[in-house]
């Protein structure tokens, strides 16, 4: 019999559990305390770097994974977030830019990438402001009634179709992944100008007061005094 | 449009491209049936029986993979085949298990000493089978355009257009890319995957929407959908990598040193071990699985003491793979050493080997392999000339006759014969000497020739002392 007490007990709670989801989509507030993603930020080990205008943040988290966002200390905007990903066969791994623009290699990549795309292909870069997520798409050249631009929601990502059949492209919002929000068409927005298709998404409200929220948090993280200069000659 | 033309007939051009044709380009396999016995003439092997028949044990044994550490000797006199039945056994292996092949003089640099030449070799030979992630561009091609930039034989430019129903996407090649693209013989129409990371290519078929564009398609022709959605994809791959690659990827230094990479140099003991348990690791949790190639060391008598006896050790260790040493010297002195041993290798690592001999060919058995050389080099030649050609290579070797043969098609093409004759191989035959009737010429004019003082003992007492 207890253990059939304790079967029920859990089902409840995972029934609570839904509650609690349901709650982050209607939007009560602060929720996305709740979500994974804000307690990894908040168990990470933090190292702070204040470059003139630039705030950036090292996170090292419990599973081994390493982060790095920038934040323009004026705006509070995030400027850049980048994963290090390492390979399974082990060395040094790459920094992999979420949003922002890319870290130009210090190598020229050309002799070991056999095969790239050319220069004038279109290519995605992310990057937002204070109040919309967005994506910069260069190099695409067809009217702005080429483009569609649909939510689909079962696999969590905006879609982009074009009418002549010349670029597709899907891709996840991770922002609203990690807070557990579905992606709303009436929030998409776009435009075209000099060859670049620019798509906003407005940040809903859960995304802004969590961003927030956490560059407050950030400010408990102090900033190294000394930074080794690396030109040092002994 | 003018522009589109010229860019076709390049690509007609290079896609017919001769390839080269190396001196055992015509080896395709060991020619063996299912049960292993040896055909007399197949896939580019003749005759050599015995010796094949025991590549075949030695396949099976490799193929199933339980044993580490064996070494075999191939022994025999020059151009009897060792070579050949060496690249036969790694054809026969497939592209998936790593087959090294070494010359044992290629272990003498200054860059890096003799046994970290050799461990680099040893670890080239093992394979490790595991699954990634990786980027995959999968599409139909629309157009492969290969072009040479301006300036005398600069570096070739490639450019590769792909589709999906939904998108299209031009890509830049670099020249190893261009160089498997027509090996591989894609063209348009073709369905490819290309691994973004290694550049492996591989042909899915041909899409359906062209499959009225040739009357004659070949029997084996797969019709394949054209893929949708995106052309570049993230997917698990099964990776086959070597040991020394892991160990490279590893050991290479980042930030400012990172430009001067390239040659890996020494790689640390410390890495090696690292690699070693991290390996094990994998083993263990199903992660990856071990694939024993083979090492094979031509010229192995070129080898010194110090080679053999770290041989010996690194033979025990249980991830070594299977050796394949050749060797065309009897008993001779071990290099570094004075002592004369059979085949120039110490007994103890000769009794760690199982020894293979292949024996001069017969008659008949030459002119069948000259029969195939003179088809793989494109060269039609007539039955009598063929029968001399027979005569030069049991009268003087087998490579002097091979090397006549592509010598005289040249000498036929001048006086615009479809056919080689006799006359054609009597002629290169006064035109080039073989090795005998030069050393006859020499000893005829010796004197004549400089740095002679005349005794012959003279250059011998050289030898010894330059051995």
């Amino acid at each position: 019999m207890k253990r059939k007490t304790c079967l029920i007990e859990t089902f409840e709670s995972c029934e609570n559990y839904d509650k609690k989801h349901r709650n982050i989509q209607s939007g009560t507030a602060t929720m996305y305390k709740n979500t994974i993603w804000y307690h990894t930020l908040l168990d990470a080990e933090k190292s702070c770097l204040k470059e003139e205008k630039v705030k950036k943040i090292h996170y090292k988290f419990e599973d081994g994974r390493e982060m790095v966002e920038e934040y323009n200390v004026d705006t509070q905007v995030l400027l850049r977030r980048a994963w290090k990903v390492k390979g399974k066969l082990g060395g040094e791994g790459k920094w992999h830019v979420e949003i922002g623009d890319p870290i130009p290699d210090a190598i020229s990549n050309s002799d070991c990438a056999e095969i790239t795309e050319c220069k004038d292909q279109p290519q995605v870069f992310r990057r937002n402001t204070r109040i919309n997520l967005e994506w910069r798409i260069r190099n695409l050249p067809y009217p702005i009634e080429t483009y569609s631009i649909s939510a689909n929601n079962d696999e969590r990502c905006i879609v982009i179709r074009t009418t002549n059949k010349k670029y597709f492209k899907k891709f996840k919002i991770p922002e609203l992944e990690r807070l557990n929000l579905n992606i709303e068409q009436a929030n998409i927005q776009s435009s075209h100008h000099f060859n670049t298709l620019i798509i906003m998404y407005k940040k809903p409200q859960q995304l802004l007061d969590m961003e927030k929220e956490w560059y407050e948090e950030l400010k408990k993280v102090k900033p190294i005094k000394d930074i080794p200069n690396d030109c040092k000659t002994q | 449009m003018a522009s589109i033309a010229a860019a076709q007939v390049q690509e007609v051009r290079s896609i017919t491209r001769i390839e080269r044709i190396g001196a055992h380009s015509h080896i395709r396999g060991l020619g063996l049936d299912d049960s292993l016995e040896p055909r007399q003439v197949s896939q580019g092997m003749v005759g050599q029986k015995m010796a094949r028949k025991a590549a075949g044990v030695i396949l099976q044994m490799i193929r199933e993979g339980k044993i580490a550490g064996r070494a075999v000797l191939l022994a025999g006199q020059p151009g009897t085949g060792k070579t050949a039945i060496a690249m036969g056994l790694a054809q026969a292996l497939g592209p998936d298990t790593p087959f090294t092949s070494m010359a044992g003089s290629e272990i003498f640099s200054l860059e890096m000493s003799k046994t970290e030449a050799l461990t680099q070799a040893i670890r080239k030979s093992i394979g490790i089978r595991i699954k990634e992630e990786s980027e995959i561009i999968e599409g139909e091609v629309v157009e492969v355009v290969v072009e040479r930039a301006a300036g005398g034989g600069g570096a070739r430019v490639g450019r590769l257009t792909l589709k999906t129903t939904d998108m299209e996407t031009n890509y830049d090649m670099g020249a190893k890319m261009i160089d498997s693209l027509l090996k591989e013989k894609v063209q348009a129409g073709d369905v490819i995957t290309i691994d973004k990371a290694t550049g492996k290519i591989n042909k899915l078929g041909r899409s359906f929407a062209r499959a009225r564009d040739y009357d004659a398609t070949g029997q084996q022709a797969r019709f394949v959908q054209c893929p949708e959605g995106e052309l570049q994809k993230r997917k698990e791959v099964v990776h086959t990598v070597t040991l020394h690659e892991v160990d490279v990827i590893n050991s290479r230094t980042h930030g400012f040193l990172a430009l001067f990479s390239g040659d890996t140099g020494e790689i640390k003991s410390e890495i090696r071990e690292q690699i070693n348990s991290k390996v094990a690791e994998w083993r263990e949790e199903g992660k990856a699985e071990m694939i024993p190639g083979v090492l094979f060391i031509d010229e192995a008598h070129m080898l010194d003491i110090e080679c053999f006896s770290f041989l010996n050790r690194a033979l025990e260790s249980e991830t070594a793979p299977i050796v394949i040493m050749a060797t065309n010297r009897g008993i001779t002195r071990i290099r570094g050493t004075t002592y004369r041993s059979p085949h120039g290798i110490p007994l103890d690592l000769l009794d760690r080997m199982i020894i293979v001999a292949t024996s001069p060919y017969s008659q008949s058995e030459l002119k069948d392999i000259l029969n195939i050389r003179c088809e793989e080099e494109d060269c039609q030649m007539s039955a009598d000339a063929l029968t001399v050609l027979t005569r030069v290579a049991t009268e003087t070797s087998l490579r002097y006759a091979i090397q006549l043969i592509t010598t005289a098609s040249l000498v036929a093409k001048r006086r615009k014969a479809a056919e080689v004759s006799m006359e054609d191989v009597k002629k290169v035959y006064s035109l080039f000497l073989d090795e005998h009737r030069s050393e006859q010429f020499l000893k005829e004019y010796q004197d004549e020739f400089m740095f002679n003082d005349g005794s012959g003992d003279a250059s011998q007492v050289m030898m010894e002392v330059s051995q």
